[in-house]
């Protein structure tokens, strides 16, 4: 699993390729609480390159997202493929996706 | 020549094991042309079985081994997971409530619910010290092995 970055002011992207499975999980946390202990008020995590995502990636999103979501800021996730949607939408995370960014 | 209609994947209590059991789901399903979506729902199954087996199954730091045979027939594969961990029910489990918002949702507790949603059968079953769990997965068109 790879994940590049970009930022633009306080809104960071994470893009997020191959598989996230567990250890690709904990590896996006990492990022992740890099990215907001770097001040992002805005986290996109653009799934759209995963091929893959399990309960260890779910948990790490949604960890993050309610944290963010305490602090007023955003974690959100941008154009899944289609095989990390059916898995987002089938536990109940819709919310969590935005069209576009 | 025929492709085999079975295959066993002997894996050790070890997350380091993770790739070989991807490797084995990879080359049956190639061998057997399954569709992307019955590889993908097997792979997210076993994932998830398998990270439930090495966080819960045992309570000392020994080698245990564990089975993993998949198997086709001409409408499904069979996929049952040998392992000699402390008895474990998943379907005993409460079902999770998916409609409950993000901000009140349990973190956690999806795996079980993923393996369910993704397969077509589960069963499980404890014999003797082993738990054997059993999954079948429709395949949505015709194996094309041969």
């Amino acid at each position: 699993m790879e994940i590049q970055k970009i930022t633009t002011g306080d809104s960071h992207e994470l893009l997020v390729s191959g598989r996230i499975d567990g250890e690709g999980a904990n590896k996006m946390e990492e990022e992740i609480l890099t990215t907001m202990r770097a001040g992002a008020k805005n986290i996109y995590v653009n799934l759209n390159s995963a091929t893959f995502i399990c309960s260890a990636g779910l948990r790490v999103l949604l960890q993050y997202w309610r944290q963010m979501k305490n602090s007023q800021r955003t974690l959100l996730v941008t154009r899944p493929s289609a095989e990390v949607d059916a898995v987002l939408v089938t536990s109940g995370f819709r919310e969590m996706i935005v069209e576009k960014v | 020549m025929s492709a085999a209609l079975s295959v066993e994947i002997t894996l050790t209590n070890r997350p380091e094991e993770r790739p070989r059991l991807l490797e084995g789901l990879e080359g049956f399903a190639r061998e057997h042309r399954l569709s992307g979506a019955v590889r993908q729902a097997i792979d997210l199954a076993l994932e998830e079985h398998f990270t439930n087996i090495l966080k819960y199954a045992y309570d000392d730091q020994a080698l245990h081994t564990i089975r993993v045979r998949l198997e086709l027939d001409d409408r499904a594969v069979l996929i049952q997971i040998e392992d000699d961990g402390r008895p474990f029910n998943l379907l005993a489990r409460p079902a999770v409530n998916t409609a409950v918002p993000l901000e009140s949702k349990p973190i956690g507790g999806l795996g079980i619910h993923l393996i369910v949603h993704s397969m077509d059968h589960v069963q499980y079953e404890r014999r003797g010290e082993k738990n054997f769990l059993s999954l079948r997965k429709q395949l949505t068109e015709p194996p094309a092995s041969g």
